[in-house]
């Protein structure tokens, strides 16, 4: 029983650690604009909408977030495995990891960019300055978390996996959480508030981005700003319940049976399925109908 | 994204990148053996440029398969390359000093199937398709072994997979504190598969220079050695851990101020804090 209560604690802090890491990662994907959104900020300056939006392609985020956990969780390790305190450690890599998280968005503004030149669209190093960093402290809180949550499972749980790997499982994972939640508020409300509610994106509007703020030019610390109250909650919800019960449900029923946990896995697969028919047919119903020529596929 | 992907045309014809590249990959692997030979591990380095030979082909050939249109697919080239790189080097480790050499065999027959299957069963019917993914699983194989000497100190199998920890103030050997038991590996895959796709990925665009790509997949290559320097501090001995920092930091700051360089070059205009400029006759 004490094994159990032990076990439920342990779940409780890793399900509140990734909420805090799904939020910072969908605040720093939409302040880089990485994922889905970031083709609308491609395409923008190839339609005429010269912008001053960040563009930090690097890959989509789930191969992304999968390279910057498990280098933080890697570099951990390697420190863990030379004495040094498993809280320095995690601090180092992911100190370390956000370094090249950093660099990497750098290099993929400047490429991107400098290869619109044909349409007019300048390079702002003003942006990389301010930008950049902003981008690296979320991500920093991101990946700290992650591999602080994998470390639990690995000391406390006696997960079997090394740090690295679950770093690597769960840093994917946080990606796609945070790709597929937080990502349509930032990429289908906020780039297109021009557009009447519930147009959906039709291709006239392609590229027709927020481009200029109430005052100014829309930066996209702004966009940050905007996805912090819904998307980036959202993610954190989402990352945060899926490592819970994933874990509670075999620190739990493990006991009963190895099959258990695996059957309870499935039941909450489809509660959760009722769940999200249910908030779509009630979502369509209260904000109209949509069209096929509306519904734009997502990219 | 859906974004149409267009490639600057002119440079080095990639026929002589190949070959660049994959002699020098092999060569600076093979090199690596010094450290058996003089039984030290300072000469690991040389293992990470190998790797960044290796990157910078792969990079070229990434370019040359996605100019047939293959946009959200620049990324997942990668992640195919060093699939069906992982697989190849981790069985040319148990080789011994044959290892490159199989790694680049097996690795070839590996993804000339890959190839074959997305080629004729999936039917994408890309010209370049089997040639291309047979080069990216080389390069994927290379890099991997490049990386894991770097990180390990030698590409024999067994001195990759068992380590040594202290227990009680002992030295015991351990499968758990080693560069495949700790999967380590996993790491060096991922710093592997976001470097070799990062460069095509972030430059693509219709003013895309192959200096500039290139001088980025350099980069990639530098900064990812930066960090497995780090990581072989617990590997290998104090002494040649730092002159694989060294190396990589030089490597990595060269590449990345020529790089800024050569996007400023490129750049339709290069300004600070300044307001957008709208094209003329407006949007």
């Amino acid at each position: 029983m004490e094994q159990i209560l032990f076990g439920i604690g342990i779940t409780a802090m890793a399900g509140a650690l990734a909420t805090v890491a799904g939020a910072a990662e969908d605040t720093e994907s939409d302040i880089g604009s990485q994922g889905d959104p970031n083709s609308q900020v491609q395409l923008a300056p190839q339609m005429g909408y010269i912008h001053r939006i960040f563009n930090k392609a690097v890959a989509g985020e789930p191969p992304a977030y999968g390279l910057w956990v498990a280098l933080g969780a890697g570099i951990a390790w390697a420190f863990m495995a030379m004495q040094i305190n498993a809280i320095l450690a995690i601090v180092i890599g992911s100190a370390l990891a956000v370094f090249v998280q950093g660099v990497y968005a750098t290099t993929a503004y400047l490429g991107r960019t400098a290869s619109l030149a044909k349409f007019g669209q300048p390079v702002y190093i003003d942006i990389i300055k301010s930008v950049t960093t902003v981008t690296m402290a979320h991500a920093f809180v991101a990946i700290f978390t992650t591999v602080a949550m994998c470390h639990l499972m690995n000391a406390a749980l006696g997960h079997p996996f090394p740090l690295p790997l679950l770093g690597l499982v769960w840093g994917i994972a946080l990606g796609a959480a945070g790709s597929a939640t937080g990502n349509p508020f930032y990429g289908k409300e906020r780039q297109y508030q021009e557009q009447k509610f519930g147009a959906g994106v039709p291709i006239s509007a392609s590229g027709n981005i927020v481009r200029y703020a109430e005052a100014g030019q829309r930066s996209s610390i702004d966009n940050g700003w905007f996805t912090t109250k819904l998307g980036g909650p959202a993610s954190g919800v989402c990352f945060g319940l899926i490592v819970f019960f994933e874990l509670w449900r075999t620190v739990v029923f493990e006991e009963l049976n190895v099959w258990a946990p695996i059957i309870v896995g499935v039941v909450i697969i489809l509660v959760f399925m009722v769940i999200d028919r249910y908030i779509e047919v009630w979502a369509r119903k209260n904000f109209g109908p949509y069209t096929t020529e509306t519904e734009e596929a997502a990219a | 994204m859906t974004v149409k992907v267009e490639v600057g045309a002119g440079g080095i014809p990639h026929n002589q990148i190949l070959i660049y590249g994959l002699v020098g990959s092999l060569v600076l692997i093979y090199l690596t053996y010094l450290n058996v030979i003089f039984d030290t591990t300072v000469f690991s380095f040389l293992g990470g440029l190998g790797a960044v030979a290796a990157l910078v082909w792969g990079t070229d050939t990434i370019k040359h398969l996605c100019s047939y249109g293959l946009g959200t697919g620049v990324p997942s080239a990668g992640m195919i390359a060093l699939g069906s790189g992982v697989v190849a080097m981790l069985l040319a480790t148990t080789t011994g000093i044959l290892a490159p050499i199989v790694a680049l065999i097996v690795s070839a027959i590996v993804g000339a199937i890959a190839g074959f299957l997305a080629n004729k069963v999936v039917r994408m019917d890309i010209p370049v398709m089997i040639m291309s993914l047979t080069e990216l699983a080389i390069v994927g194989a290379l890099t991997l072994l490049g990386f894991a000497v770097m990180v390990g100190g030698t590409f024999d199998f067994l001195g990759l997979a068992v380590g040594t920890t202290t227990f009680l103030g002992f030295t015991v050997e351990s499968y758990a504190a080693s560069v495949i038991g700790g999967s380590i590996v996993a790491v060096l895959f991922m710093l592997g598969a976001i470097a070799i796709q990062h460069s095509f990925n972030a430059c693509l665009g219709p003013g895309e220079q192959q200096d500039r790509t290139l001088m980025l997949a350099a980069e990639c290559g530098f900064l990812s050695m930066i960090v497995i320097s780090v990581m072989s501090f617990a590997f290998i001995g104090f002494i040649p851990a730092v002159i694989s920092l060294v190396v990589s930091v030089a490597g990595w700051y060269y590449t990345y101020a020529k790089y800024i360089e050569l996007s400023k070059r490129d750049a339709y205009a290069w300004l600070d804090a300044k307001p957008i400029l709208e094209p003329k006759g407006g949007a």
